[in-house]
C-alpha cells in the first residue's frame, strides 16, 4: 500500500538495519563497563557521534544522545531554564507539541512563557518577534526549521540573529528538516537543535541534541553520569549506530533525495491545483521537498483520512502525535486558517520509495471518493 | 581441560591490552620479571622498602651485591598494575649495574621508560623512595 | 572471554531478536515499522504489536498493561517515578526515605530534588548489608510523600524485604518505589498481591534490547505523577514521544521469555553461583559479600573480597574474564560501597571485591574455568605482595 506518511515515520534503510545488526546479535556490553566488549561498544559510539556531526554541521563534542526528538526538546528547554531565575520563554505559534507543551510546563515553574505569532504562510511575524525579544528578558526562543505538518522552512540565522542580539537562546527543532534539506547546525548559528533518528530511515528510540559548547544545560535525566554529566542512562548502542549510518546517508544522497521528493510534490500539487475547492497550506514559501498539506472543501479531514486508508494510502491529517483527538490543527489555526477548513487538513508526506504512479493513483482515488459522496 | 583453557587464556592475555594500560606497563604487569624473594638476611643482600599510604601501596626491592655491582635482583609489589610494573622494571633495570649507577634513576626516567600517565605519576615516585632505601641498605652493607 | 557480568547488561536473547525485527525491517506488506500514534492502518497494526508487549511486561510482574508506562531505560523510569510523584504532590516540605545503597540513577535524582528543597533520608544498610522495613518506619515523618528502594541489591545481590514493607506503608498512606532491575525475572514479582505503587523495570538486564525501559504506575489506587517529558501526550499523558515499536515489542518478548523460565533459571543460577563459591573457598582469607541464604540472596549475583590484593591489579589480572569491580556504580564517585561498608569491609577489602553476575549462557565449564584463574591470579598476587603472610 502507499505510504505516505514519511513525517510521522520512516522505514528503515536496510544498509542502516545492516550497520546495526552486529550490535543487536553480536557483542553486548554495557560501554560503562571497563572489559573488552564495553570498550567495543564505547568506540561504536564515538564513530557514530562523529557521522552525525559531520552530516549536520556540528562537532563531535556538540552532540548529546538522547532516545528522540521528544526528549531532545524537553533537555534543550528544560535544560536551559532549571535551577535559573525565571524571565521569559518565547515559541512559535507552529511549533511542534514537544516543544509547545514542555515551554507550557515551565509556567509553572515560574516562567514567563509567550507564543510568537505567524503569517498566513506559517512564518514567524519577524516584527512581533522583535519586539517580544526586546521587551523583558528572554532565556530561550523556539523557531523551528521545518513544521512538520505543512513542511514550512524558517530562515533559521534570522531568528538566530535577533534571539543572540536579545542575549537569549535559540532552540531549532530541526527533527523534520534533518535528511530532506540541507541542514548546517554550525551556520544556522542555532544554539540547540534537536534530531530524531526515524524521520531520516533511521531506528525508532534515538535523536540527539546539538548544543554549542558555551551552553549550559542542566540534565533532564539524573545519574549514571553519561554524555558528560548531561544525559544519564545505558547507552542504546545499536540505535545509536543506526542513526550515524542513516546520517551518513543522508548527507551523500541528500541532492538525490531532494530531487526525488520535490518531484512528487510538485506532481501531487500540480493535481490538486487542477482540481476545484483544495487549498494548499503555506503554498507561497519554501517547504520540505516531500510535504503537502492540503484541505479540501466542505470534507472533514478524519473522514477523508478513513476514506484513504480503506483505499490503502496513509496519509494523515496533521502530526501522529495528535492525530485521532479530533481537534483541528493548532499549527493551521495559528496560520489564520478558519476552523472548518483546517478541520479538512489532509498531510501527504513522501518517501523515498514512493512513486509518481502513486501519486496520480492518489488523485485519482481522491476524485473516486469525491464523486461517490457526491453522488450519496 | 581446564588447564589448557588457562594457557589458552594466557596466550591471549598477552595480546589483550583491554584496559588501555601502556604497552611497556603492561608487558610487565604479565610478566613481572624477577618477582620473588632471596632471604631477608644475608650478607650479600640488600633490601629496601617503600610505602604509600595513599593508594596504598608497597614495594620491595632485593639486591645481591658483589663488588660493588648488582649481580642478581628480587621485587615484590602490592599495589595497582603500574606499581608493580615499576617494580619488575627496576629489578630488571638494576642487574649488572654498579651500584653507583643506581644513583641516577629517578622517578622521572621512570615515567618516561614506562610511559606512566599523569594519573599514576605517584607509582613511579614509589619506585624512587624504594630504590632510595635499597641505596641506603647497600651502603649499610660496604660499610 | 567468559562473560560473567550479566548483572551490568545481558546479550539479545534471539527468539527476541525475532520478535523484533518485522517492526524493525523495512519491506514486508505490512508496514509494521509505522507510528503507532498514526491513524491508519499500518499504525493499528504497529499499535496491536506495542499494546501485545505491553501485556507481557505486565504478566510478568502481574500487573495491569494500564498500569506499565514506556521509557528509554530504567534510569529514565527512577527519575519519572521520584521526580514525578513528588512534583505531582508538590515540593513544597516534602520529604523522601531512600537509602544509600540505591543505584546512581536514584541517588543523583534524590539530590537533585534536595537542591529543590526536598528533604531526603539516606538509611545506611545495617549489619547484613541491606536496609529493613523498621529502619524505613522509623525514617518516616508526617511529610513523607514516597520510599525508594531496590528490590535487589545489584552490587551483592541481597534482596531488601519489599514485600514486608509495602502493606506497612500502604496502610499508612505513603506511597512507595520500588527499582525492581535487578529483580525482574530471578525473583517471583506479584504486585496483585504486593501493594508497591511504582516500580522500574529494564529491558537490556533481561535478555531485551537496550534503550527500553518501563515504570509501573498503579491504577487502584491510582498512582499520580508530574510527566517529566512533554509533548504529543503519550502513555496516557505519563511520557510524550513516538514509541520505538521494535524496542517495546523485543522487552515484551524478553519479559515473556523470562516468566516461562523463571523458575529454572533461578534453580540453575543459584547452583552455579554456589559451584563457584565452592571453587573460591579454596583460596584463604576471602569474604563472601552476597548474602548466603537463598531466600535473602537473588540467584545470579555473588560478591566476594579477596584479602592481600590490591583491586586494580585483581582486575587487571583477569583480563579473559569480564566481572565488574564489587562496588563499580558508586566508583563513580570513588565514593566506598555503602553496602560492603554496612558488611564491615575495610575499604582495601571494598576495593578487592569482584562482583559476579551470572546469566542463562553461564555454564558450569565456564564457573570452573573462570574460578580457576581467579584462584591462580590471587595466589599470585598474594605471593608477589610483601605485606602477604601466609
Amino acid at each position: 500500500m502507499p505510504y505516505f506518511d514519511h513525517n510521522a515515520t520512516t522505514p528503515l534503510d536496510p544498509r542502516v538495519l545492516e550497520a546495526m545488526q552486529p550490535y543487536l546479535t553480536g557483542p553486548y556490553g554495557n560501554p560503562s563497563s571497563v572489559h573488552r566488549y564495553g570498550r567495543a561498544a564505547r568506540e561504536a559510539i564515538e564513530a557514530a557521534r562523529e557521522q552525525v556531526a559531520r552530516a549536520f554541521g556540528a562537532q563531535p563534542g556538540e552532540v548529546i544522545w538522547t532516545s528522540g526528538g521528544t526528549e531532545s526538546n524537553n533537555l534543550a528547554l528544560k535544560g536551559a531554564t532549571e535551577g535559573r531565575t525565571p524571565t521569559r520563554v518565547l515559541y512559535g505559534i507552529t511549533e511542534h507539541p514537544a516543544v509547545l507543551e514542555t515551554a507550557e510546563s515551565l509556567r509553572a515553574r515560574g516562567w514567563g512563557v509567550e507564543t510568537t505569532a505567524v503569517d498566513t504562510q506559517g512564518i514567524i511575524d519577524w516584527a512581533t518577534f522583535s519586539v517580544q525579544l526586546a521587551r523583558e528578558p528572554v532565556r530561550i526562543a523556539a523557531v523551528m526549521v521545518a513544521n512538520n505538518e505543512t513542511g514550512v522552512l524558517h530562515d533559521v540565522p534570522r531568528a538566530a540573529a535577533l534571539v543572540h542580539s536579545a542575549a537569549a537562546l535559540l532552540l531549532a527543532d530541526a527533527v523534520q528538516a534533518a535528511g530532506k534539506i540541507p541542514l548546517d547546525f554550525a551556520a544556522s548559528d542555532a544554539d540547540l537543535m534537536s534530531l530524531s533518528a526515524h524521520k531520516l530511515y533511521g531506528p525508532k528510540g534515538v535523536g540527539a541534541l546539538f548544543k554549542k559548547a558555551e551552553v549550559q544545560l542542566s540534565p533532564l535525566l539524573h545519574g549514571g553520569g553519561q554524555e558528560h554529566g548531561l544525559r544519564g542512562g545505558t547507552e542504546n548502542v545499536a540505535a545509536i549506530v543506526g542513526f550515524g549510518a542513516a546520517a551518513e546517508l543522508a548527507q551523500i544522497e541528500l541532492a538525490a533525495r531532494q530531487e526525488h521528493l520535490r518531484n512528487l510534490r510538485e506532481r501531487l500539487e500540480s493535481g490538486l491545483r487542477a482540481r476545484s475547492g483544495v487549498t494548499i497550506f503555506g503554498e507561497r514559501v519554501a517547504r520540505l521537498p516531500n510535504t503537502v498539506q492540503f484541505a479540501v472543501q466542505g470534507w472533514e479531514g478524519e473522514a477523508l483520512l478513513m476514506a484513504l486508508d480503506r483505499k490503502g494510502f496513509g496519509v494523515s491529517s496533521g502530526s501522529a502525535c495528535s492525530s485521532g483527538k479530533g481537534q483541528p490543527s493548532h499549527v493551521l489555526l495559528g496560520m489564520g486558517i478558519p476552523r472548518d477548513v483546517a478541520y479538512g487538513a489532509v498531510r501527504v508526506s513522501f518517501g523515498m520509495e514512493n512513486t509518481t504512479q502513486e501519486a496520480d493513483r492518489f488523485l485519482a482515488v481522491l476524485d473516486d471518493i469525491r464523486a461517490a459522496v457526491a453522488a450519496a | 581441560m581446564v588447564t589448557g583453557a588457562i594457557a589458552v587464556m594466557d596466550a591471549v592475555n598477552l595480546l589483550q591490552n583491554p584496559f588501555g594500560y601502556s604497552a611497556p606497563i603492561w608487558r610487565l604487569f604479565n610478566e613481572a620479571p624477577h618477582a620473588g624473594a632471596f632471604p631477608a638476611v644475608a650478607p650479600d643482600i640488600a633490601t629496601g622498602t617503600a610505602s604509600t599510604p595513599a593508594a596504598p601501596a608497597t614495594l620491595r626491592l632485593q639486591a645481591r651485591i658483589r663488588d660493588s655491582r648488582v649481580v642478581d635482583t628480587r621485587f615484590r609489589a602490592h599495589g595497582c598494575p603500574t606499581t608493580i610494573a615499576v617494580g619488575a622494571w627496576i629489578a630488571n633495570w638494576m642487574v649488572g649495574r654498579d651500584v653507583e649507577e643506581l644513583t641516577q634513576l629517578g622517578a622521572r626516567v621512570l615515567r618516561a621508560e614506562l610511559e606512566i600517565p599523569d594519573d599514576r605519576a605517584h607509582c613511579a615516585l614509589i619506585g624512587e623512595d624504594a630504590l632510595q632505601a635499597l641505596l641506603s641498605a647497600i651502603r649499610g652493607i660496604s660499610a | 572471554m567468559i562473560y560473567l557480568d550479566y548483572a551490568a547488561t545481558t546479550p539479545l536473547d534471539p527468539q527476541v531478536f525475532d520478535a523484533m525485527l518485522p517492526y524493525l525491517a523495512p519491506g514486508g506488506a505490512d508496514l509494521l515499522w509505522a507510528n503507532p500514534a498514526s491513524t491508519h492502518a499500518p499504525g493499528f497494526r504497529a499499535r496491536a504489536g506495542v499494546e501485545k508487549a505491553r501485556a507481557q511486561v505486565a504478566a510478568l510482574i502481574g500487573a495491569e498493561p494500564g498500569e506499565i508506562v514506556w521509557t528509554s531505560g530504567a534510569t529514565e523510569s527512577n527519575n519519572l517515578a521520584i521526580k514525578g510523584a513528588l512534583e505531582f504532590r508538590g515540593l513544597d516540605g516534602a520529604h523522601v526515605v531512600t537509602s544509600r545503597t540505591e543505584h546512581k540513577c536514584v541517588l543523583d535524582t534524590c539530590r537533585y530534588l534536595e537542591t529543590r528543597g526536598v528533604r531526603v533520608t539516606y538509611l545506611k544498610p545495617e549489619a547484613d548489608g541491606i536496609v529493613t522495613p523498621e529502619q524505613v518506619l522509623e525514617a518516616l515523618t508526617p511529610q513523607t510523600a514516597l520510599v525508594s528502594l531496590m528490590w535487589v541489591n545489584n552490587e551483592t545481590g541481597a534482596i531488601q524485604d519489599v514485600e514486608r514493607l509495602a502493606p506497612l506503608l500502604r496502610a499508612r498512606g505513603i506511597q512507595f518505589h520500588v527499582d525492581a532491575v535487578q529483580a525482574a525475572g530471578k525473583l517471583n514479582i506479584d504486585l496483585h498481591a504486593t501493594p508497591i505503587d511504582l516500580l522500574s523495570l529494564s529491558a537490556h538486564k533481561l535478555y531485551g534490547p537496550k534503550g527500553v525501559g518501563a515504570l509501573f504506575v498503579r491504577k487502584r489506587p491510582r498512582a499520580r505523577l508530574a510527566p517529566q517529558i512533554h509533548g504529543g501526550g503519550h502513555e496516557q499523558g505519563m511520557r510524550s514521544g513516538t514509541l520505538a515499536t521494535h524496542q517495546l515489542v523485543g522487552m515484551g518478548a524478553a519479559f515473556e521469555v523470562a516468566a516461562s523460565r523463571r523458575e529454572d533459571d533461578a534453580r540453575k543460577l543459584g547452583d552455579l553461583r554456589e559451584a563457584l563459591w565452592q571453587r573460591l573457598s579454596v583460596l584463604p582469607r576471602i569474604l563472601r559479600n552476597s548474602p548466603s541464604s537463598a531466600l535473602s540472596a537473588a540467584p545470579h549475583i555473588l560478591n566476594v573480597s579477596f584479602e592481600g590484593v590490591e583491586g586494580e591489579s585483581l582486575r587487571a589480572s583477569l583480563p579473559g574474564v569480564a566481572v565488574s569491580s564489587g562496588s563499580a556504580c558508586s566508583s563513580a564517585t570513588q565514593e566506598p560501597s555503602y553496602v560492603l561498608r554496612a558488611l564491615g569491609r575495610s575499604d582495601e577489602q571494598a576495593n578487592a571485591s569482584l562482583r559476579f553476575s551470572l546469566g542463562r549462557l553461564t555454564t558450569a565449564a565456564e564457573i570452573e574455568a573462570a574460578a580457576a584463574r581467579v584462584i591462580e591470579k590471587v595466589q599470585w598476587l598474594r605471593e608477589l605482595s610483601p605485606l602477604w603472610t601466609p
